[in-house]
């Protein structure tokens, strides 16, 4: 775990949005993609993946701001996919009791399968 | 009782000085030496050092007369103790003359008694300064009769035609000299200069605390005059022997390793061996083992000689119970921190507010309390604190104090201080990296384990209410166990307040925070909180399985 400075990248994907968080996952980068997921959901996108390759470390500060972005997509309609986790990443929402209420996938391109975009 | 010291074969590691000492009337005569106040941290040995010197003096010296006088057990009322002073010293003249040892502690004997005795010796100017002296006492002038008393080894010194060496010990309770009830005649310690002045009666000054002993010489008429002497911790090989020859003299057997552990945590204090060995003694202990060492070190802390000698020295310097409680917040505050910290800060910190803080800062300076690194005062204050102040009971006490120097031999410890800014439990998690990297640990678990430290950071630095925006950390590895400890300031928090409802609650009840102590848990073997003075204690403790670590 090195955990780098936080960055958010994000892209489109038909319409899906994808998420890039870099490094840790903390409140400050949290309200970062918070932030960044709000702007796509104003723009009426219902579907967001959120790509863990490139995230280190996630406190229990971020866990909670990504059930944050769930929720808000929720009153929407829409889903939220998380995608490239390493095991201790997916270990922690094991331990949470969390895995049930997100869905997850190896990589970006099942993701996009379900979400029926597709994959470039 | 001058005499008693303990027997010359035991006494250890203090040649040279005492061979300085014993020179000190012949250099002084030449004016090659000043008057020399001796100092040194309590039970090091300054008043035992007095007791070898004057034994050596009394028996093998023909022309320099000792005189010890110790103001710890003297009466302070002027008159008494002018009385007493005099009497004291006519008797140890005597005695050394006639070499009977008898003499020097019988102070049943009145003086009168003694003429015969004091006549067939050939010094019948002594029995002129006992008629003066009297003269002195019935005229009832209370500067007269002190003076009287002080002049004495000056005046004999010149009349019988022997140097007199004359050893103060506990000088620093002179300061308490009065007249009828304390403090009603300040400044009669200065009486004491003329006769320092005079070279052929070279003073030897001692008492404790030092700080007390140097303001009292920093008085210029004093000041001039005096040099130093120092005295040292025993060095580690004597003190082992110091150790060992006492417990051999009970029949106490012992590992030497364990031996030496206590021995170096008393630093090399003469007292703290000598407490420690009766300990062992006391707790019928035998074959003694890093454990039993432990218990009684313990026992000693906390219902032991040790324990008791600093309780009376509390009650001796601070007599106003008010302040005393301030005293050990304060105390309890530097040793936890291990820095003094800003008078305003303090204020806010521990919630005293001035005066009282300025004075119980002054009594702290001034009893040497303060800048001490003695391992067992620490001990002793913090275990009084557990006791007054958060009321813990004596067994919980001990374990507390067992614990905290119950360290695996194969283990290395590491401490850090982090700020509690942004992101600064990335560096703390970055030497967890490290840390485990040395032992070789799986790097899943070890990246569980850098999580768990973070949560413990980020809740450290939520509940800190305090001023001071620091988190300690210490961890301590063996190859079988990991061991973190989280402190921080400000306010406490114990497992119960935190209890974080399980997921579905917080789910439906929209409420996302509060997983950090669920993690720790999850993640830890056992995870600790505890109240340590004004530091909140969150020890992660994880039990390190063979298949957690790397071939
Ligand atoms: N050099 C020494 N060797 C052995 N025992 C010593 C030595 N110096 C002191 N002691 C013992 O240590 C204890 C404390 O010494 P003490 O002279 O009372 O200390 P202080 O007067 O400095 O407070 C006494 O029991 C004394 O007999
Ligand atoms: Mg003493």
């Amino acid at each position: 775990m090195n955990a780098a400075p936080f960055q958010v990248k994000s892209r489109i994907v038909n319409d899906v949005a994808v998420i890039y968080p870099k490094g840790y996952l903390n409140n400050l980068s949290g309200e970062g993609l918070v932030s960044e997921c709000g702007r796509y959901i104003e723009t009426g996108i219902k579907k967001i993946i959120v790509n863990f390759s490139e995230t280190d470390l996630i406190n229990s500060i971020g866990i909670s701001l990504l059930l944050h972005v769930m929720e808000e997509l929720q009153t929407t309609g829409g889903t939220l996919c998380f995608t490239d986790m390493d095991k201790v990443q997916l270990g922690i929402f094991d331990m949470l009791g969390l895995t049930k209420y997100f869905r997850f996938f190896q990589d970006e391109k099942g993701a996009l399968q379900f979400l029926g975009g597709s994959a470039e | 009782m001058p005499l008693y010291g303990i027997p010359a074969k035991d006494y250890l590691d203090r040649e040279d000085e005492l061979a300085y000492l014993k020179r000190l009337a012949s250099l002084r005569r030449d004016t090659l030496a000043d008057n020399v106040l001796l100092i040194g941290p309590r039970g090091i040995g300054k008043t035992e050092f007095l007791k070898q010197l004057y034994r050596s003096l009394f028996w093998d010296s023909k022309d320099v007369v000792p005189f010890y006088y110790s103001f710890k057990t003297a009466a302070l009322k002027s008159t008494t103790f002018a009385r007493d002073y005099f009497a004291r010293f006519v008797k140890q003249y005597v005695a050394f003359v006639k070499k009977e040892p008898l003499h020097v502690n019988n102070m049943s004997m009145p003086l009168p008694r003694l003429i015969p005795l004091i006549s067939t010796l050939g010094l019948d100017w002594l029995i002129d300064c006992i008629d003066d002296f009297q003269q002195n006492t019935d005229q009832g002038d209370l500067y007269g009769q002190i003076l009287s008393a002080i002049s004495t080894p000056v005046n004999a010194a010149v009349r019988g035609g022997r140097p007199v060496l004359v050893m103060l010990d506990d000088f620093t309770a002179s300061e308490e000299l009065h007249e009828t009830k304390r403090g009603d005649a300040p400044g009669l310690t200065s009486l004491f200069e003329e006769s320092m002045k005079n070279s052929l009666c070279p003073h030897i000054i001692t008492g404790s605390p030092s700080a007390k002993l140097e303001a009292i010489f920093s008085d210029p008429a004093l000041h001039k005059g005096t040099e130093r002497m120092r005295l040292y911790p025993l060095p580690e090989d004597t003190a082992y022997a110091l150790f060992s020859s006492l417990l051999a003299k009970m029949k106490i057997s012992f590992d030497r390793e364990a031996a030496l552990d206590i021995i170096r945590r008393v630093k090399g204090s003469p007292l703290y061996i000598r407490n420690m060995a009766r300990a062992a003694w006391k707790m019928k202990k035998n074959n003694l083992d890093k454990k039993d060492f432990s218990e009684c070190y313990s026992f000693e802390i906390i219902d032991g000689e040790t324990a008791f000698y600093w309780s009376s020295v509390f009650s001796e310097s601070l007599r106003d119970k008010g302040i005393r409680r301030t005293i050990l917040e304060l105390l309890m505050h530097r040793i936890a921190r291990g820095e003094t910290g800003d008078q305003e800060r303090l204020s806010k910190v521990l919630g005293v507010r001035e005066p009282r803080l300025s004075e119980a800062l002054d009594a702290l300076e001034l009893n040497d309390f303060g800048g001490s690194d003695d391992p067992l005062l620490k001990d002793f204050v913090q275990s009084l604190y557990f006791r007054e102040v958060e009321g813990k009971t004596g067994a919980e006490i001990r374990k507390l104090i067992e614990a905290k120097y119950d360290v695996p031999a194969d283990s290395s410890v590491f401490e850090m201080v982090i700020p509690m800014s942004d992101q600064a439990e990335l560096v703390a998690a970055r030497a967890v990296d490290q840390i485990g990297k040395n032992i070789n640990l799986e790097p899943e678990l070890m990246n569980y384990l850098q999580l768990a430290l973070v949560e413990s950071c980020i809740n450290a630095m939520e509940h800190s209410g305090s001023y001071e925006k620091k988190i300690y950390l210490k961890f301590t590895t063996t190859p079988q166990r990991l061991e973190i400890a989280i402190e921080s300031p400000g306010r406490h928090f114990t497992l119960d307040s935190l209890k974080e409802s399980p997921t579905e609650e917080k789910m439906t009840a929209g409420q996302k925070r509060g997983w950090g102590f669920t993690l720790m848990r999850k993640i830890m073997d056992e995870v600790r909180v505890e109240r340590i003075s004004d530091r909140t204690r969150v020890t992660l403790i994880k039990n390190i399985k063979r298949n957690e670590v790397l071939k």
